[in-house]
C-alpha cells in the first residue's frame, strides 16, 4: 500500500520503522488490530500505564497553576504516584525559562509529509533559549547511549527548531538555543540534558529525510524485519501473525522506553496514535 | 491545502480581518463551510498561532472536512486547530479541573480520577439501578426491551442536560404534557426516580455519563473563573459549523464565550436541525446570530441542480397540503419503482447501480442507498447482492452486536470453558461451533462428534475430556490431525487455569497463543482479528470502569442479556470513504454530509419516514426548550411534528444530491404488511399532476 499523501509522521511510528519495518507496516500503513498480549504480566504494566497518565496529567494540572494541595490529594490516591508527585516537587523547575507551554503539539511539513510531535512540556524564553521536558515514568531509567539513540530524542529538536517559531516572537529557533531534558521518576535526581546544535540538527535532518524517503520508497511492497530485529518480536503482538511465537516477553525484558507512550498493551495499541493525532 | 475557485461572498469570508463576529447562514450545498476552511487556511498563513483556534461542530462526524484540512502537509509550521464538539472539550476540562470542581459538584470521592462512561457502561450501572425496581414492580404496565428502557431514561438525563433544567423536573414535564390514559403517569413517576437514583449512585462512585459530563461542564466548570480564564486565553479564534444541530446548552456557552473571541465565524444550515429528537435547537442556534456584528448570507448551491429544487418545493407542497402546479421538468429528477416483494426489489437496485456504475461511468461513492432504517437482514442483503456483483459498497449502519459475530460467539464459549468456576450456562451446540472456527478447516460432523463425546452438558464445569481417551474407532472418525489440535487446546486450557487472567487479558493470550498459530482457526484472519480487538476493548473498557473481581463473569451475564451489545461505533475514516456505494440510514448520511449523485429511497410506503420512534419514557419535543410549560401533546401536535420533520428531511436529502432520486416501493413490506405513508402519498400525488400536466398538454 503506498504511503498516503496525508500520513503523519511522529515519534511513535518512526521508532516502530526502526524497531522493525514489518511492524511500521502492519500498524500503521495497513492499520491491522492484532490484540494478542504484548508483554507480561499484563495487570502489572495496565497499572503502571495508567500511574503514568495520572503522573503526566497531575504535571499538567500543575503546570496551570492548580493549587499543589488540592492536587496533593489526588496523587494521595496511590502510593507510588505520591512518590513520584513528592519527586516532581522536590525538583521545582525553577531553572527552567518561565513561559509554560505543557501538552504542546508542533507539526510542520517535511520531505513531502506532515511530521509532529506532542511534547509534554515546552518551556521557552523568547529570543533566549527553549526547553524541552519529557517525563518519564518508566520502572528503570534508560541508559544514556539507548536514549540517544531514539527518535525522540532527534525528533523532538529538531521539530521544535523547524516548527516552534511561533513561540520565539515569530523567528525560528536557533538549534544551539534548544536543550531537551528527560526527567525520570525512577531516579528523579538524575535526569538526561541533551543541548542541541546545529551540527546535530543537520544530522538529524539528514537522518530523518532518509527514514521517510526509505519508508515511501518500500511502502507499496512487503516491509521486512532484519536479523538484527529479531530480539523485538517476543514483546510484539504481531507475534502470532508473524508466526514468532507464543507467548508473549516478560515486560521486565523490554527496554522501558514504551511505558509512558501508552503503548504497553496490544488492547491499547492505538491509543497513543490517537493521542498524537488528536487536535 | 487544496486551491478551490471561490465565489465573491465565499471570497468575503475567507478574506476578512481576523477580528470581530460573523454569522454565516445558507442552504446546505451552498459553500459555507468550503468558504469556512478557506478562512481557517488564511488564518493561519497569516501568522496567527493554530492552537489559538478553536473548530466546533455538534458532532464529529460534520468536522470531517476540517480534519482533512489540518492534515493537509503543506499547512504552515507551528501548532494545531483543535477540533471538537462541546463534549470532546468538556471531557478534556473535566480531567484537568477536576479536582477543584469534584467535590462543590457533589461527586463523594474528589480526590480519586473521575471515570467517564461509554454508552455501554452507562447501560450496565442503569441495569443495576432498574433492575432492582423491576422487581418491585416498576415498569409492569408497558412492553418495553431493557435495553430501551435503560436507554431512554439515559437519554432523558441527557435532555435534561442538554436544555438546560433540572434533571428531577423530568416526570413533571411530561406528565404535565400527558393526554391519555392515567396509567402512564406513574410511569413518568417511576422513570424519574430510576433517573434520580442514577444520578445518585454516579455521584458517589465518580462515574459521569454524558448528561452528568455536560451538566459539570455548564453548571460548575465553565462558571469557574480559572477555566474561563484558561479557555479564553487558550481560543482566540472560533470557527463554529452546523450551529443549528447543537444544543441550547451549548449556545448558552458560547453565548457568553462569544465576546472574548478575537474572532468567530458561525455557520448556521437554514435547513437544518436533523437532530432535533437528540436536542438540538435551530431557534436558539438562530439567536446567537443577534451576537454576531456581521451577517452573510449564502444562497444557491454547488450541489443540487434546478430540476431537483423544484422537486423538493412540490414535495413539500404536497407533504403540507399545500397547492401546487409541476413543472414536467422534474419528470428527470426523479423515478418511481414499484416492486411487489422485498428481494425482488434488493435485486431491481443492485441491477440499478450496476447499470450506473458500469454503463454510464457514475463512480460507486456517488451513489447512496437510504432508507429510514436499516436492519440487519436489509443490509446483509444489499451488501451482498452489491458485492456479487463486483461494486465496492459500505455501510453506516453501527457494526453489529458482537453476539451475532461467529469470531466473538467462539471465544466467548472458550471463555466460559477456561472458567467453569463462573458456572454459566454453556451447551454441545456451542461447543460445536467453537470447535468449527477455533480449530482450522474442522467440518461440521467431526465438530459434532468431537462435541457429542468430549462434552458433557451435565457436567459442564470438567470441560473437554481427552481426545486420548476416546475410542479407536471414534478417534479414526474425527481424525488424529483434529486430535492432535483438541489436546493442544485443552493443555492450553489447563496451563491458563493455573494462572487466570482478567477476561480481556484471556482473549487476547487466547487470541494470539493458540488461535492465530499456525493451522487454528484464527491464524491470518484479519475479520476475527477486528471482531476480537473490538471485544477485547470492550471487556477491557467494562472491566475498568466497574472495577469488579467478576467483572469477566458479570460481562458474559450482560452480553448474554443483550444489555451490553459491544458495538463499535465506525471510525470517522470509514465514514468518510468516497469510494463505494453507500447504505445509510437518512438522518445518518445528513450528519455525514457528503452529497451524491444518485439517491435510492427505500421503502417510500413506509410509515417510519414520517413518524417518530416509540418511545414510551421520553419525548423529544416536550422535554425540548420551545415547548410552553403545561401545554398538552396532542394528536394535532403529533401530526404536525411528523409532516413537519418529514418535509425537513426530503429537503435535507434533495439538497445532498446532484442528480436525481429513485424511490423504491415495495407492496409488501419486509414484515409482508402493506404501506402507504406520507412519504408515497406524496409521491403519488406530485405523479398524479403530472400526468394531468401531460394530458392537459
Ligand atoms: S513479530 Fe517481529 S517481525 Fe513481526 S512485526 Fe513484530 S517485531 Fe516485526
Amino acid at each position: 500500500m503506498p504511503l498516503p499523501s496525508d500520513f503523519v509522521f511522529s515519534q511513535h511510528n518512526l521508532q516502530d520503522y526502526l524497531d522493525c519495518p514489518r511492524r511500521f507496516q502492519l500498524r500503521h500503513l495497513e492499520r491491522m488490530a492484532w490484540p494478542a498480549v504484548q508483554s507480561e504480566p499484563i495487570l502489572e504494566q495496565e497499572r503502571h500505564m495508567q500511574l503514568g497518565e495520572q503522573f503526566h496529567r497531575l504535571v499538567q494540572q500543575h503546570q496551570l497553576g492548580l493549587p499543589v494541595e488540592i492536587l496533593e490529594e489526588s496523587a494521595g490516591s496511590d502510593p507510588n504516584l505520591q512518590t513520584w508527585w513528592q519527586a516532581y516537587l522536590r525538583h521545582p523547575q525553577t531553572e527552567l525559562p518561565p513561559l509554560r507551554k505543557p501538552e504542546f503539539t508542533l507539526a510542520a511539513q517535511f520531505a513531502g509529509f506532515r511530521l509532529l510531535a506532542k511534547y509534554d512540556l515546552l518551556a521557552v524564553d523568547p529570543g533566549k533559549r527553549a526547553v524541552i521536558v519529557d517525563w518519564k515514568t518508566n520502572r528503570r531509567r534508560t541508559p544514556t547511549a539507548r536514549l540517544r539513540e531514539r527518535v525522540q530524542t532527534r525528533l523532538y529538536p529538531f521539530l521544535l527548531a523547524l516548527a516552534g517559531a511561533q513561540l520565539n516572537g515569530g523567528e525560528a529557533w536557533q538549534p544551539d538555543q534548544i536543550e531537551m531534558i528527560y526527567w525520570f521518576t525512577a531516579e528523579p535526581d538524575n535526569p538526561q540534558v541533551f543541548p542541541y546544535s546545529e551540527k546535530q540538527y543537520r544530522s538529524d535532518e539528514k537522518l530523518l529525510r532518509a527514514w521517510i524517503d526509505a519508508i515511501v520508497r518500500s511502502a507499496d511492497q512487503p516491509m521486512l524485519m532484519t536479523a538484527d530485529q529479531e530480539h523485538q518480536c517476543p514483546l510484539c503482538n504481531y507475534r502470532s501473525f508473524c508466526e514468532r511465537g507464543q507467548r508473549a516477553g516478560a515486560w521486565e525484558d523490554g527496554d522501558g522506553d514504551v511505558t509512558d507512550e501508552g503503548d504497553l498493551s496490544s488492547i491499547d495499541f492505538d491509543f497513543h496514535e490517537i493521542e498524537e493525532i488528536e487536535f | 491545502m487544496e486551491v478551490i475557485p471561490l465565489s465573491p461572498l465565499q471570497r468575503s469570508v475567507a478574506n476578512r480581518e481576523p477580528i470581530g463576529r460573523l454569522f454565516v447562514e445558507g442552504p446546505a450545498g451552498s459553500g459555507k463551510t468550503t468558504a469556512a476552511i478557506a478562512w481557517l487556511d488564511q488564518l493561519l498563513r497569516s501568522g496567527i498561532p493554530a492552537d489559538q483556534v478553536l473548530i466546533l461542530t455538534p458532532q464529529r462526524t460534520l468536522a470531517q472536512p476540517y480534519y482533512q484540512a489540518v492534515h493537509q502537509p503543506d499547512l504552515p509550521a507551528g501548532s494545531l486547530p483543535t477540533i471538537q464538539t462541546l463534549n470532546g472539550l468538556a471531557q478534556r476540562m473535566v480531567l484537568l479541573f477536576w479536582p477543584i470542581v469534584a467535590r462543590e459538584a457533589g461527586f463523594a470521592r474528589p480526590a480519586q480520577a473521575p471515570v467517564f462512561l461509554t454508552a455501554e457502561t452507562a447501560q450496565f450501572y442503569m441495569a443495576q439501578v432498574v433492575q432492582p425496581l423491576k422487581e418491585e414492580g416498576y415498569f409492569r404496565d408497558i412492553t418495553i426491551d431493557d435495553n430501551r428502557l435503560y436507554s431512554q431514561i439515559l437519554d432523558n438525563l441527557n435532555k435534561a442536560a442538554f436544555v438546560g433544567f433540572d434533571h428531577t423536573e423530568l416526570a413533571e414535564r411530561l406528565k404535565a404534557s400527558w393526554v391519555g390514559k392515567p396509567a402512564q403517569l406513574q410511569i413518568y413517576d417511576q422513570a424519574q426516580d430510576c433517573a434520580n437514583r442514577f444520578r445518585a449512585f454516579c455521584l458517589e462512585n465518580n462515574l459521569l455519563d454524558f448528561s452528568l459530563q455536560m451538566e459539570l461542564f455548564s453548571r460548575h466548570l465553565w462558571p469557574s473563573f480559572l477555566v474561563q480564564t484558561y479557555l479564553k486565553r487558550t481560543y482566540q479564534h472560533l470557527i463554529y459549523d452546523n450551529i443549528e444541530e447543537d444544543v441550547p446548552a451549548v449556545h448558552d456557552i458560547l453565548r457568553e464565550w462569544l465576546p472574548s473571541f478575537q474572532s468567530a465565524l458561525l455557520i448556521a444550515d437554514s435547513d437544518g436541525g436533523y437532530r432535533a429528537f437528540l436536542g438540538a435547537d435551530v431557534e436558539s442556534a438562530a439567536s446567537l446570530a443577534q451576537t454576531c456584528e456581521q451577517h452573510i448570507q449564502f444562497t444557491g448551491s454547488y450541489v443540487e441542480n434546478e430540476k431537483l429544487s423544484m422537486l423538493s418545493a412540490y414535495l413539500t407542497d404536497a407533504l403540507l397540503r399545500r397547492a401546487y402546479q409541476p413543472s414536467p421538468a422534474v419528470e428527470q429528477a426523479h423515478q418511481i419503482h414499484f416492486e411487489r416483494f422485498y428481494p425482488t426489489m434488493v435485486d431491481w437496485i443492485g441491477a440499478s447501480i450496476e447499470t450506473l456504475v458500469r454503463a454510464d461511468g457514475l463512480q460507486a461513492g456517488h451513489i447512496a442507498v437510504l432508507a429510514p432504517f436499516v436492519s440487519d437482514s436489509l443490509r446483509f442483503s444489499l451488501m451482498s447482492n452489491l458485492e456479487n456483483r463486483g461494486i465496492p459498497v459500505r455501510s453506516h449502519r453501527p457494526s453489529r452486536s458482537l453476539r451475532d459475530e461467529p469470531a466473538a460467539r467462539c471465544l466467548l464459549t472458550l471463555a466460559k470453558l477456561a472458567h467453569p468456576q463462573w458456572e454459566l450456562p454453556l451447551n454441545r451446540q456451542e461447543i460445536r461451533q467453537m470447535l468449527m472456527l477455533a480449530i482450522g478447516n474442522l467440518d461440521l460432523v467431526r465438530a459434532d462428534l468431537s462435541a457429542q463425546t468430549l462434552f458433557s452438558p451435565r457436567k459442564p464445569k470438567d470441560g473437554l475430556a481427552s481426545f486420548d481417551l476416546l475410542v479407536p474407532a471414534m478417534q479414526e472418525r474425527i481424525t488424529h490431525r483434529v486430535g492432535e489440535k483438541l489436546e493442544i487446546l485443552r493443555a492450553w486450557l489447563r496451563d491458563y487455569q493455573a494462572e487466570p487472567q482478567p477476561l480481556d487479558g484471556f482473549l487476547a493470550r487466547i487470541f494470539g497463543e493458540l488461535l492465530t498459530q499456525p493451522g487454528f482457526g484464527f491464524a491470518k484472519d484479519l475479520e476475527a482479528a477486528a471482531v476480537t480487538a473490538r471485544l477485547v476493548e470492550s471487556v477491557q473498557k467494562f472491566r475498568r470502569v466497574t472495577s469488579n473481581e467478576d467483572a469477566g463473569k458479570l460481562y458474559l451475564e450482560m452480553i448474554a442479556g443483550g444489555v451490553i451489545a459491544a458495538q463499535s461505533p465506525q471510525a470517522w475514516e470509514e465514514i468518510g470513504r468516497t469510494d463505494a456505494v453507500l447504505i445509510s440510514p437518512a438522518h445518518t448520511f445528513l450528519m455525514v454530509n457528503r452529497p451524491v449523485q444518485v439517491q435510492f429511497w427505500l421503502d417510500a410506503g413506509s410509515l417510519n419516514w414520517w413518524q417518530r420512534l416509540m418511545q414510551p419514557l421520553t419525548h423529544p419535543h416536550v422535554l425540548s426548550r420551545r415547548w410552553p410549560e403545561g401545554r398538552k401533546w396532542t394528536d394535532a401536535d403529533e401530526y404536525a411534528a411528523n409532516q413537519e420533520s418529514l418535509a425537513r428531511l426530503v429537503r435535507g436529502l434533495l439538497r445532498r444530491c446532484s442528480g436525481r432520486v429513485v424511490v423504491c416501493s415495495v407492496t409488501l413490506n419486509e414484515r409482508g404488511d402493506e404501506e402507504h405513508g406520507p412519504l408515497l402519498q406524496a409521491f403519488q400525488s406530485l405523479r398524479r399532476r403530472l400526468n394531468l400536466t401531460e394530458e392537459a398538454a
